[in-house]
């Protein structure tokens, strides 16, 4: 982690990410704010549908224009990206900003050959020479550990496993060397073998080359032990963030314990019920009027089906939550015990 | 290879049925013998002449023997037959007609294409903009006329008003002279080319709109990589598929197509050589027209199956493994 470099160089500030539908206005990223500094990562936890993915794309600004209606602020290196144009943003894509995708079954172009998709960004964005950008290609291939780099180039998507694609989809990333990656559920289509080795790999590049990373995940196994803070998302809002051990520690959101629950432990008896969260993650048209996971959530109390609860500072240093009954408090606890009665 | 004789073998079975299916059809009540030999040669004739042409093309044999024949001339000698109303060979009856259908569909294929995919690529990327809201009306619109309708059009503006082109003269070959080629085939190419180049545009423009929504195409963009780029290196060429697949098709129904405009513009071409001589009972004419229509159907339609594995390495691979 370097040191000289520690202010927040990416700042994302009540972003709010909406879309125009027939049925009407998807508030799909509403009012999220947080900030990363150089070389730290944060994972970025949710259901599907929680925004997760669009909260990472809106802040690339890599979402389609129609219908797309995006305010806030996202504070790059002191400079605001929110109403750059795609031809202004071109510079940042791939450059500063580098993203890896969740199928590399799909997000590789299928008609291209390897050593040219790598080669692509190298071209345009430093400007090297053919012939320079395929040698570095190899380099990069060789830097994300695929054996004979060399032949790989001149294959296609196609020919190789899924797990060799991701690590091309990495390598296409870092090929300009950027300074922040966004992974948008890398690991989720992989199988689980690959998936530590292609987290690690993330890691291992991230602290090589000095990067900040956010890694979005619906698995909160797989930021556990790969980011330095974690953010958790439901509804489109963000309802708990903290460093990764205050998180584990003190969580205090019910839907972060909920999330942590439904992950089947080692040490469960055989045959235990895996623990679910009932019902469906809120319509994001008219999401529920106070806070969004008061429908499904078990503490739940009228106040929370009324006002939405603010974002509130937890113990432990950098700890936010949005929570009028959080974990812990004499209310969750009152609950508890009812629920264990009945 | 197992591939290319599959294709042969698929293209010796169509062969086989049309034109041994155009022979009995177009001898359909003319059994007794002697007939198929009045019929071609039309109007009254000796015994003696007929006796003598039957002999000559065993068309007193039975029906397998004669397509063995008929088989046997184009294979061995390229001998099509002849033409016993024209007096000349069939080969020499139909060169010029094949050659003026040719220049017609290459010409008609190609323009639709030139015009169709820069049209499509943008409509496709600027969605729902008035250029596409255009775009979609005129290919609708060129969809929608018939050339029935299209050919008079033009040449009441184009030849009878501003007369900026001949009304006739087919017989232009582009090496005799090719500025009046040129003005030869301009209004029949841009009748046919017209409504092919708006199938094409509505086939892209819808592959196009699906590819430019892939991940694939994300990525692009997220590696920094220009919109012309992503539009024609990695867009395009995933969407080709459909319009090529509709090339296939269209060189067949061209043939037919072509017919119209022919008559408009007073071209005798493939369409009308078939027509005349089906009415005329010229048998041999209209079994070696159906055989090369056939055969340039099938060869047109294998090229482009070729292609297929030029544009994308995962046919072309799963090819080389059977």
């Amino acid at each position: 982690m370097s040191t000289e470099d520690n202010s927040a160089f990416l700042e994302v500030v009540n972003i709010k990410t909406h879309f125009e539908t027939p049925r009407g206005v998807v508030r799909a990223v509403d009012d999220v704010s947080f900030s990363l500094t150089r070389g730290r990562s944060l994972g970025i936890v949710g259901e599907s549908g929680s925004g997760k993915t669009i909260l990472v794309r809106s802040i690339m600004g890599l979402l389609p224009k129609r219908g797309t209606l995006r305010e806030g602020a996202v504070m790059y290196r002191g400079e605001n990206l929110i109403n750059k144009t795609p031809a202004e943003m071109r510079g940042t894509w791939g450059r500063e900003m580098a993203m890896i995708f969740q199928d590399p079954m799909t997000s590789l172009n299928p008609l291209m050959k390897v050593g040219k998709q790598i080669a692509e960004p190298l071209m345009s964005h430093l400007g090297m020479e053919k012939a320079t950008a395929w040698a570095t290609a190899e380099k990069l291939l060789h830097d994300v550990h695929i054996a004979e780099a060399q032949r790989r180039l001149s294959q296609y998507p196609h020919e190789l496993s899924g797990g060799m694609r991701q690590r091309v989809m990495i390598a296409i990333a870092l090929a300009c060397g950027p300074s922040i990656l966004f992974a948008d559920e890398p690991t989720t289509a992989l199988d689980v073998t690959v998936q530590a080795q292609i987290l690690e790999l993330i890691n291992e590049q991230r602290r090589q080359r000095n990067m900040s990373l956010l890694l979005v995940t619906h698995d909160l196994g797989v930021v556990a032990g790969n980011t330095d803070e974690i953010a958790v998302m439901y509804g489109g809002k963000l309802v708990e963030k903290a460093p990764t051990k205050t998180l584990f520690a003190e969580m205090k959101m019910p839907y972060t314990h909920a999330l942590l629950e439904s992950i089947p432990k080692l040490n469960h008896a055989a045959h235990t019920r895996l623990a679910t969260i009932s019902g469906r993650p809120p319509d994001l048209v008219h999401p529920p009027k106070g806070c969004r996971f008061a429908p499904r959530c078990h503490f739940a109390r009228d106040r929370c089906h009324s006002e939405e609860p603010p974002l509130t500072a937890g113990k432990s240093p950098d700890h936010v939550y949005a929570c009028f009954y959080p974990v812990g408090s004499a209310e969750y606890s009152e609950r508890k015990v009812e629920i264990s009665r009945s | 290879m197992r591939y290319l004789s599959q294709r042969l073998l698929q293209f010796s079975i169509v062969f086989f049925i049309v034109t041994f299916g155009v022979m009995v059809l177009m001898r359909l009540g003319l059994n007794a013998p002697g007939d198929p030999a009045r019929t071609m040669l039309g109007g009254t004739v000796s015994q003696e002449m007929i006796d003598q042409i039957s002999k000559q093309y065993h068309l007193n044999s039975n029906l397998i023997v004669q397509y063995w024949y008929w088989l046997k001339g184009i294979v061995w000698s390229q001998d099509f037959g002849y033409s016993v109303q024209q007096n000349i060979s069939v080969a020499t009856y139909m060169r010029p007609k094949i050659l003026v259908t040719f220049f017609l569909g290459i010409y008609a294929l190609t323009w639709g294409l030139i015009i169709a995919v820069p049209i499509a690529v943008y409509q496709a990327y600027k969605r729902d903009s008035n250029f596409d809201k255009a775009g979609n009306f005129f290919s609708f619109f060129f969809i929608s006329v018939p050339a029935l309708v299209f050919s008079p059009f033009i040449i009441y503006v184009f030849v009878m008003k501003l007369g900026w082109f001949p009304r006739i003269g087919e017989k232009i070959y582009p090496w005799d002279n090719f500025g009046e080629h040129f003005r030869n085939f301009f209004l029949p190419v841009v009748v046919l080319s017209l409504p092919t180049a708006a199938v094409f545009v509505r086939l892209l423009r819808a592959d196009m709109i699906a590819t430019l929504q892939s991940d694939f195409i994300t990525l692009a963009r997220a590696k920094g990589v220009s919109p012309q780029r992503t539009l024609w290196s990695h867009a395009l060429r995933n969407s080709l598929f459909s319009v090529l697949t509709s090339v296939g098709v269209q060189i067949g129904s061209l043939v037919g197509g072509a017919l119209v405009v022919e008559q408009y513009f007073n071209m005798k071409g493939m369409g009308f050589l078939l027509i005349s001589t089906i009415l005329s009972k010229d048998l041999f004419v209209v079994q070696s027209l159906s055989a090369i229509l056939v055969a340039s159907v099938v060869f047109a339609n294998l090229g482009i199956d070729l292609l297929y594995t030029v544009i994308d390495p995962r046919i072309r691979h799963a090819r080389a493994l059977v």
